[in-house]
């Protein structure tokens, strides 16, 4: 069986390779360091189910990469992973339905592969 | 003489002339009384004159005076209108002046409170940039913890010593966690009064953010609700109310006391209590323990607005704060706060 393919986008490399590690055994995982990376990435796949950005990133920020990124594949789940507290940008993030829900720094991967379980089978709109 | 000759001349008879003679002696008495009469009558009415001239002089004076007193008592009486009116012009410059100073006070206090709210947003700026790239590490030490974690479990390795490491680093780091998200969100600049507070974990970030601060010596008594309890307000500012007043708890025990924190919640309020076993406050000092600038620390240690600031912080967010005190006893401090919502937790 297929795994799930998902997409972490950070500019932080061991932060990548964590993520990667911790969640390797139970879905796909691609990475990408930049925004520009990672629309290539979804533009050139078709079956990611989830994409979680980092915030804070050169050339584009995480919320103007899921922006663009919506355009292309408006049926993936977006998350943000930032080392923030939520601001005003992510929280209108969250109310227009841009992104699913936020997650902070020192991320949690119980509760982040808990959330992918939840969208899994369904897809986000 | 010149009458005798002609008389002698004219009458011869010496009887006649005799008698004519005593007419013409009564003729020159009459004439000389007449004269004499007259001339009476000319002086009298001559004193009579000025007797009533002196009479005019005398009520023309008479009216004068009382004319000059009359003048006199006009401008005595303008005088002291003019110096009632002096008086409530002096009265209304103290009262100018009063006001004055109010105002003045009032800007100082103002403009110290500006500058706290000033050093609260650099301190948002800072702390929001600092616990940004703390946590990244954080990420790295958790990430690589659970990996680890993982890897040890697939390996079947149960080291009861590599364990009790790896609960050290997890200690470590959730506990570096939460230091740096209360920091955040105390120094949370933002304005709005529209957040979701929870009043529970408020308190306990504050209790972790003091973690060091507090004296070993002091136990802390946690009795909250068993709900949470959420308040419509602004986070960083509940943070720092309870941060002050925790604080000053625990500046007012000496060496050995508990700072004892409860909730209570209500249909509409929760009720939140703390209260230490410190040196307490006079009654004369708890009246002007709100006041700004007042304090009885030591120079540098207290600038005397925190109580000030936190009393407005609770007025903003449509609640109130008390104080009891006793001296030696310790002082509790209540704050009462509309609630949004309560759950079980």
């Amino acid at each position: 069986m297929n795994k799930t393919k998902i997409l972490y986008v950070d500019d932080e490399p061991i932060n990548l390779m964590l993520f990667e590690a911790n969640l390797e055994k139970k879905y796909h995982v691609l990475t990408a360091s930049d925004g520009l990376s990672g629309l290539d990435i979804i533009n050139s796949l078709d079956d990611i189910k989830v994409v979680v950005s980092d915030m804070k990133m050169p050339v584009m920020n995480g919320l103007e990469f899921i922006q663009k990124a919506r355009k292309v594949s408006p049926h993936i789940c977006y998350y943000i992973l930032t080392g923030f507290e939520i601001s005003d940008e992510i929280q209108q993030a969250i109310n227009t339905g841009i992104i699913r829900r936020y997650f902070k720094k020192p991320f949690n991967i119980n509760e982040i592969s808990s959330e992918i379980e939840i969208v899994i089978n369904g897809t986000c709109k | 003489m010149f009458s005798d000759s002609i008389l002698n001349f004219l009458i011869d008879d010496i009887d006649s002339l005799t008698e004519i003679q005593t007419y013409k002696g009564v003729f020159y008495v009459l004439i000389t009384a007449i004269f004499f009469f007259l001339y009476m009558k000319k002086h009298l009415n001559k004193l009579r004159n000025a007797e009533q001239q002196l009479e005019v002089h005398k009520n023309n004076l008479q009216h004068l005076v009382e004319e000059k007193t009359k003048d006199l008592d006009a401008a005595i009486n303008k005088l002291s209108k003019t110096n009632a009116a002096l008086n409530d012009k002096n009265e209304i410059i103290n009262d100018q002046n009063l006001k004055l100073k109010k105002t003045l006070k009032a800007l100082k206090d103002t403009q110290s409170q500006l500058v706290q709210v000033e050093k609260m947003a650099s301190l948002g700026i800072l702390t929001a940039g600092i616990s940004h790239e703390i946590n990244n590490p954080l990420n790295y030490i958790l990430g690589g913890l659970t990996g680890l974690e993982n890897h040890l479990t697939d390996e079947k390795i149960n080291d009861e010593k590599v364990n009790l490491y790896l609960n050290s680093i997890k200690t470590g780091v959730s506990r570096a966690t939460a230091i740096v998200s209360g920091l955040n969100q105390l120094s949370r600049n933002k304005d709005t009064y529209e957040e979701d507070c929870d009043i529970h974990e408020i308190i306990d970030n504050c209790l972790t953010i003091l973690n060091s601060q507090l004296k070993r010596k002091i136990e802390i008594k946690r009795q909250f609700a068993d709900e949470i309890i959420i308040v419509t307000g602004n986070v960083g500012k509940l943070h720092q109310v309870f941060l002050n007043i925790i604080i000053n708890a625990n500046q007012s025990i000496e060496d050995k006391g508990t700072i004892t924190l409860s909730t209570v919640i209500t249909k509409e309020n929760v009720y939140i209590d703390i209260a230490d076993t410190g040196c307490g406050i006079s009654k004369e000092n708890l009246s002007k323990i709100t006041d700004p600038f007042f304090t009885t620390k030591e120079p540098g240690q207290g600038t005397g607005l925190g109580l000030a600031i936190a009393c407005n912080i609770i007025h903003d967010h449509k609640g109130t704060i008390s104080f009891k005190s006793a001296l030696n006893k310790g002082t509790n401090v209540k704050i009462v706060l509309p609630v949004k919502s309560h759950k079980n937790e």
